[in-house]
C-alpha cells in the first residue's frame, strides 16, 4: 500500500487541495476526485487530444501529467473556461456554427481552441497544425475552422 | 488508471534533486512524462521512485559567447519558436517543431528527448551536426558529454543513474560561407503526431558551387542516432553533381543499419533515408 500525496493547485480559478496516490494521473485526480468529467480520456498515450487542459495556460494532454507535477501551477479544464456564466467566445462559436457531431473529442479541441484563440493565431494553416494533436473523427474539422475564425473576429472586434 | 509508482518527490533543490537520484538507485527523473508516462502505463518501463525535476527552473535559453545554452526541461514549442535557436541552429528549432503535436510540444522537454534514447528522437540528428554537449550533474561533480557518446543503444544512454542532464550547449558556427543550408526532413505516415520513420539533419556550405562544409546525422536508422560520416566524406570539397548525388546515396547504405519494424521495413528506410539525403543535396545544386 503507497502513501497518498498532498498536492494543491489553481484548479478553474479555485485553490484546491487534493491527497492521491503518487502515481495519480492529472487525467484521473479530474475525473475522479475533483468531479470534473468534462475532460475526456481518448487514447491515455497523448496521441488523441481529448484530454487536453490548459497548464499554466497551456495545452497539455492531462493523461501524460502526473497530478504530483501540478502542485503550485494552474489548471483549466473544459469546466473552467466559461466566466460568470457566460460561455467562452470559442465556446459560443462552437455552438453557432455547429462544430461537435458526436462530442467526444469536443472539450479538448474547445481547450486548444481556446488557447489558439488566446494566441491571437490568424491564419488558417497555423490553426490546422495547432489542433492536428485534437482528432476528430467525425471529421468536423471545417465547421471547428469557421469557429476558430468567428472567435478571433469576435477577439479583435 | 494510476501508475505504479511508489514514490513522487519534488526537490526544490539541484542538491536535493542529486541526493535522491544518488540514494535511490532505482529512482529516475521525470519532467515533461510524455515519454516515460506512456512507458509506464505499458509496463515498458518499471520506476519505483520518481524525482520531479520541474520545480528546478532548468528551462532557460542562454547566450553565451562560445553559443548557446537550452535548459534541459525548456518545452520543445519554446525551442521551436526561439529566435536564438532558429539563428544558432534552424534544425534544432525544425526538429523540436514536429516532435508529437502542439499539446505534446508545450510539454516535451529537450533533455527528456535526448535521456529517453529513441533510436528516432527527433532532436538528436540537429544535437548531432551541430556538435552539442550535454552538461551533465550527480553528486560527486559535473561533466560534458557529447552527444554522439551519449546514445548507447535504443533506450540506452552513457549516462549513470544518479545523473541528471542540465543543459544542451550548441556551440556557435564557427566557419562562415557564401551559402549556408541546414534542414530537418522527418519521413512518416503524417506530418504531426508520429514518430519519424526516418529522419535527417543537415548542415551544409557552399562556396563557389563547392560543398565545402557538410555534416549529416539521421533518426530511425540504427540503434542510435547517427551521423553519416562516409556521406561526409564523399561530400566534401565537390560540386552536387548528378553523379556525385548518386554516389552520396550509395555511400549512405554504409552508414546506416536500419531494421524491420512496426513503423516500416528497413528496405523502405533505406529508400527513403536517401531520397531526404538526395532532397538536400538538390538544395545545394540550386534545384
Amino acid at each position: 500500500m503507497t502513501d497518498r500525496i498532498d498536492i494543491s493547485f489553481v484548479l478553474n480559478g479555485e485553490e484546491r487541495a487534493f491527497a492521491v496516490p503518487p502515481g495519480r494521473r492529472l487525467l484521473d485526480l479530474l475525473r475522479d476526485d475533483a468531479g470534473l468529467t468534462g475532460t475526456k480520456e481518448g487514447c491515455g498515450a497523448g496521441e488523441c487530444g481529448a484530454c487536453t487542459v490548459l497548464l499554466d495556460g497551456r495545452p497539455v494532454p492531462s493523461c501524460l501529467v502526473l497530478a504530483a507535477s501540478c502542485g503550485g501551477h494552474e489548471v483549466v479544464t473544459i469546466e473552467g473556461l466559461a466566466s460568470d456564466g457566460a460561455l467562452h467566445p470559442f465556446q459560443e462559436a462552437m455552438v453557432r456554427e455547429g462544430g461537435v457531431q458526436c462530442g467526444f473529442c469536443t472539450p479538448g479541441i474547445v481547450v486548444t481552441g481556446a488557447a489558439i484563440v488566446a494566441a491571437g493565431v490568424r491564419e488558417e494553416a497555423e490553426w490546422a497544425r495547432l489542433l492536428s494533436g485534437n482528432l476528430c473523427r467525425c471529421t468536423g474539422y471545417r465547421k471547428i475552422f469557421s469557429a476558430l475564425a468567428a472567435a478571433s473576429g469576435d477577439e479583435h472586434a | 488508471m494510476d501508475l505504479p509508482v511508489r514514490h513522487v518527490f519534488r526537490p526544490e533543490s539541484l542538491d536535493e534533486a542529486l541526493r535522491l537520484l544518488a540514494d535511490d538507485p532505482l529512482a529516475r527523473p521525470i519532467a515533461g512524462g510524455t515519454d516515460l508516462v506512456v512507458q509506464m502505463r505499458d509496463g515498458r518501463r518499471l520506476i519505483a521512485t520518481l524525482v520531479d525535476i520541474g520545480p528546478l527552473g532548468l528551462a532557460e535559453i542562454r547566450e553565451r559567447a562560445d553559443g548557446l545554452e537550452i535548459g534541459a526541461c525548456t518545452a520543445m514549442d519554446v525551442i521551436a519558436n526561439d529566435r536564438r535557436v532558429r539563428a544558432v541552429c534552424p534544425s534544432l528549432a525544425e526538429a523540436a517543431g514536429l516532435v508529437g503535436a502542439w499539446p505534446i510540444q508545450c510539454r516535451a522537454t529537450l533533455g527528456g528527448n535526448l535521456a529517453n534514447a529513441s533510436p528516432a528522437a527527433d532532436t538528436a540528428p540537429p544535437l548531432l551536426v551541430a556538435d552539442a554537449e550535454l552538461v551533465v550533474a550527480s553528486r560527486s561533480g559535473r561533466r560534458q558529454v557529447p552527444v554522439g557518446a551519449l546514445f548507447v543503444g535504443p533506450g540506452t544512454t552513457c549516462l549513470a543513474p544518479d545523473e541528471l542532464i542540465l543543459a544542451v550547449h550548441i556551440p556557435a558556427r564557427r566557419r562562415s560561407h557564401e551559402r549556408s543550408i541546414e534542414r530537418f526532413l522527418k519521413v512518416g505516415p503524417r506530418r504531426e503526431q508520429i514518430i519519424a520513420v526516418v529522419s535527417l539533419a543537415a548542415r551544409l556550405g557552399m562556396n563557389n558551387g563547392v560543398i565545402s562544409e557538410v555534416r549529416l546525422a539521421l533518426g530511425s536508422v540504427a540503434a542510435t542516432p547517427v551521423r553519416a560520416h562516409a556521406v561526409e566524406r564523399c561530400l566534401e570539397g565537390k560540386r552536387p553533381t548528378a553523379a556525385l548525388r548518386q554516389q552520396a546515396c550509395e555511400a549512405l547504405q554504409d552508414d546506416i543499419a536500419p531494421i524491420d519494424d512496426v513503423r516500416a521495413p528497413a528496405a523502405y528506410r533505406r529508400m527513403a533515408a536517401a531520397v531526404l539525403l538526395d532532397r538536400v543535396l538538390g538544395e545545394a545544386a540550386g534545384d
